[in-house]
């Protein structure tokens, strides 16, 4: 009975993390400010002002129109800018209603809506043909942060957009595989203790042998987000690297074990590498990426998914999320455990 | 539907068009159908192993 409730709890934890992934809708955000060169009359200034186009992203601005504000912000200088018709649910015509004495040329773009909140789209407007002098100031207008009305959703993300789902299965395939590989340790560091334990190397073998598995998946997952939002199947970066190398060392141990004929042997000198490649894992996905820059997140000078960007929402997600994939990497181990033992029994039968 | 979007605004086009919430979908799913045809592959394979092993042990010794 215990046996099938893991089991069972692991299946639900998965459909749930699955379900809801795949659900729950991305908050909105600001894709884009351009300049669609061209010049509007603006109601509120009496002159032509160059037309931009505000693209936003899951947003909601069909839905009282008439309450968009649109914003430009540089330092402590904000600027309020005439919303000349809202035309769709994500597009708005905006008039850039802006001096020609600018303090700076590059402006973050903000909008308040009742709906979508306030939302920020950073660098968005770039101003190349304006006189820039410094202390040119003029008269703040009112502006309130504004906390939205929408229901659950995940955070919007600039770049990763949409991909921000592949979090429930990339970052949890990897926890497994550290999950796996401690195992793997662990079952290595008793059958040195106690040679005669064929148990133990049986269970080391197994927990890499599944482990990579889950280290081969986080590693074409990791790629294909890299793709996505990087640009790259693969980057010269020192997470990606070491995972990579943390691979093919446990690759190492599998080809190792079938070089071996000796039994004895096998099982002890593939213990003694079993405790060099964990070590090595730890060194290279835990300690030398938080020592160099890297543009994986929760690395050197990048913030991970931690106060920034894991969220209330993502973490209803993401802590079952990590519980079901360990829970279904313990029952891929048992089983290749338990087809190892009758393996075994089967051989030794006269 | 991707052509339209493309035409709109090709970073926008770029962003809704290539469906990268499609390519999470169909990963997970590969990836999620492959473990549970592993496993039951696994468990049906073992029981029989199982079952030849409990044989083997059962049959009258010459």
């Amino acid at each position: 009975m215990k046996n099938t409730l893991w089991k069972a709890l692991g299946i639900l934890l998965l459909a749930y993390v699955f379900a809801i992934t795949f659900l729950v809708p991305l908050g909105p955000g600001l894709l884009e400010f351009q300049n669609v060169d061209r010049v509007i009359s603006s109601s509120t200034e009496n002159r032509s002002v160059p037309e931009y186009q505000l693209i936003g992203y899951g947003t909601h601005w069909d839905e009282e129109p008439d309450a968009l504000q649109v914003f430009v912000k540089s330092k402590s200088q904000l600027a309020a800018l005439e919303v000349i018709r809202v035309d769709d649910a994500t597009h708005a015509t905006i008039g850039l209603t802006l001096p020609y004495s600018l303090p700076a040329k590059s402006w973050n773009v903000l909008i308040n809506h009742p709906v979508d909140g306030t939302l920020l789209l950073e660098n968005g407007l770039f101003l190349s043909d304006r006189f820039i002098d410094a202390q040119a100031t003029w008269p703040a207008p009112s502006f309130v942060e504004h906390p939205g009305n929408l229901g659950f959703h995940f955070p919007y993300q600039p770049r990763i957009i949409e991909t921000i789902r592949n979090l429930m299965l990339h970052v949890p395939l990897w926890f497994t595989m550290f999950l796996l590989m401690g195992i793997g340790f662990v079952s290595s560091i008793k059958l040195l203790s106690n040679p005669r334990n064929e148990l133990d190397d049986q269970r080391a073998e197994a927990s890499v042998q599944v482990g990579l598995w889950f280290g081969v998946l986080g590693l074409l997952t990791g790629s294909l987000w890299a793709r996505f939002t990087w640009g790259a199947w693969w980057v010269d970066d020192p997470q990606l690297n070491g995972a990579l190398v943390t691979v093919l060392v446990y690759s190492g141990y599998m080809v190792l074990r079938q070089a071996v004929e000796d039994e004895r042997l096998r099982s002890r000198l593939s213990a003694v590498y079993n405790l060099f490649a964990f070590v090595i894992l730890v060194i290279l996905l835990m300690v030398l990426p938080r020592f160099s820059e890297s543009l994986h997140p929760g690395k050197g000078g990048n913030p991970g998914f931690n106060t920034y960007d894991l969220n209330s929402a993502l973490r209803a997600v993401f802590y079952p999320a990590i519980v079901g994939w360990m829970l279904l990497g313990i029952w891929m181990y048992l089983v290749t455990l338990r087809m190892k033992r009758v393996n075994r029994q089967i051989e030794l039968l006269p | 539907m991707m052509f339209i979007l493309l035409q709109t605004n090709p970073l926008e086009g770029w962003f809704i068009g290539s469906g990268k919430a499609y390519v999470v979908v169909g990963v997970a799913c590969v990836i999620l159908i492959g473990m549970a045809w592993w496993l039951l592959r696994a468990e049906n394979r073992l029981s029989r192993m199982e079952k030849l092993l409990n044989s083997k042990k059962n049959a009258p010794s010459d």
